[in-house]
């Protein structure tokens, strides 16, 4: 860590000699930072408030952070930590994991779509949207793991350590939050008359 | 799995994996073979190959609010935070 200067004075002379590095390292972090905490919390102003916080404990402790390490994944910790602190506090911790079976259903979902022509969604919707607001639906367990898995990319061992949980509930939680968000997007199209009959443009082979 | 091949059900029970590239060594192998060998699997992993890469695209996309990196920059500011580079 560099020390551009030395300013002491209200007890702070580490974090404001650390500003330099902490500007240039973990402030960019702020979006990706967000986005986990909207992954685990219930609602937008929630997530701020993580975030903002995330962000005050990181420099207060900047001093510890080691020159070279991940700073994402350093201040995804914190935030984990944080937000978990908050839970305990309002003592609510929902418990629903979702088998290892929820890695076929996604296939057979994708069956059934290409039989009733929704599997055009990909191609014929604006996926963006429909996704995320799909993704502000999806529960919390679910949520924070495919944020992690599929927005980070992180493997599934990374993602276990940040949510402090066994790889196996972590991947039953990213499958089962996939198959979710899936479903959510084939209910769409079909609101939108995507598949139905699905016989104008050549319709399917089933 | 005889001679290691796999059946279209035990693909696609990894298929996730295999597009997550959590598989390796033989297990990455037979599902990379299964799909050489069965269009109708090939046609599930370019479904879920196309929607993995939507997904991840639509969470990247998000963005803070631009109020929130006001009110954390003011934070931190009353902490003693000095910005150098990106704002006076």
């Amino acid at each position: 860590m560099q020390k551009e200067e030395n300013v002491s004075g209200n007890g702070l002379t580490v974090t404001s000699a650390g500003t330099p590095s902490f500007e240039r390292e973990a402030l960019p972090c702020l979006d990706a930072v967000y986005r986990f905490a909207r992954s685990l919390a219930r609602n937008v102003a929630d997530a701020e408030d993580l975030a903002q916080e995330t962000l005050l404990k990181a420099f207060r402790s900047w001093h510890t952070f080691r020159e070279g390490a991940d700073c994402r994944r350093w201040l995804f910790a914190i935030c984990h930590n944080t937000f978990l602190r908050a839970e305990r506090q309002a003592q609510r911790r929902a418990a629903h994991e979702g088998g290892d079976a929820d890695a076929l259903p996604a296939v057979m979902l994708h069956a059934g779509a290409m039989r009733d022509g929704t599997d055009a969604l990909l191609t014929w919707i604006e996926l963006g949207p429909a996704l995320r607001e799909a993704l502000d639906r999806l529960a919390e367990p679910f949520r924070a793991a495919v944020l992690l898995v599929d927005g980070e990319g992180y493997t599934y061992q990374e993602a276990a350590e940040l949510l402090d949980a066994p790889v196996g509930t972590v991947r039953s939680r990213l499958f089962r939050g996939r198959r979710l968000l899936q479903e959510a997007l084939l209910a769409q199209a079909r609101d939108v008359g995507l598949g139905g009959a699905g016989s104008e443009n050549g319709g399917s082979d089933a | 799995m005889p001679d290691g091949k796999l059946d279209c059900e035990a693909a696609m029970r990894r298929l996730w994996e295999y597009l997550d590239r959590e598989l390796t060594g033989d297990t990455r192998e037979a599902v990379r073979a299964h799909l050489h060998e069965c269009s109708a699997c090939y046609g599930h992993y370019e479904f879920e190959r196309a929607f993995l890469a939507a997904l991840g695209d639509a969470e990247r996309e998000r963005r803070a609010p631009e109020s929130l990196h006001g009110r954390v920059l003011h934070a931190l500011r009353s902490e003693g935070f000095v910005p150098r580079y990106g704002e006076s």
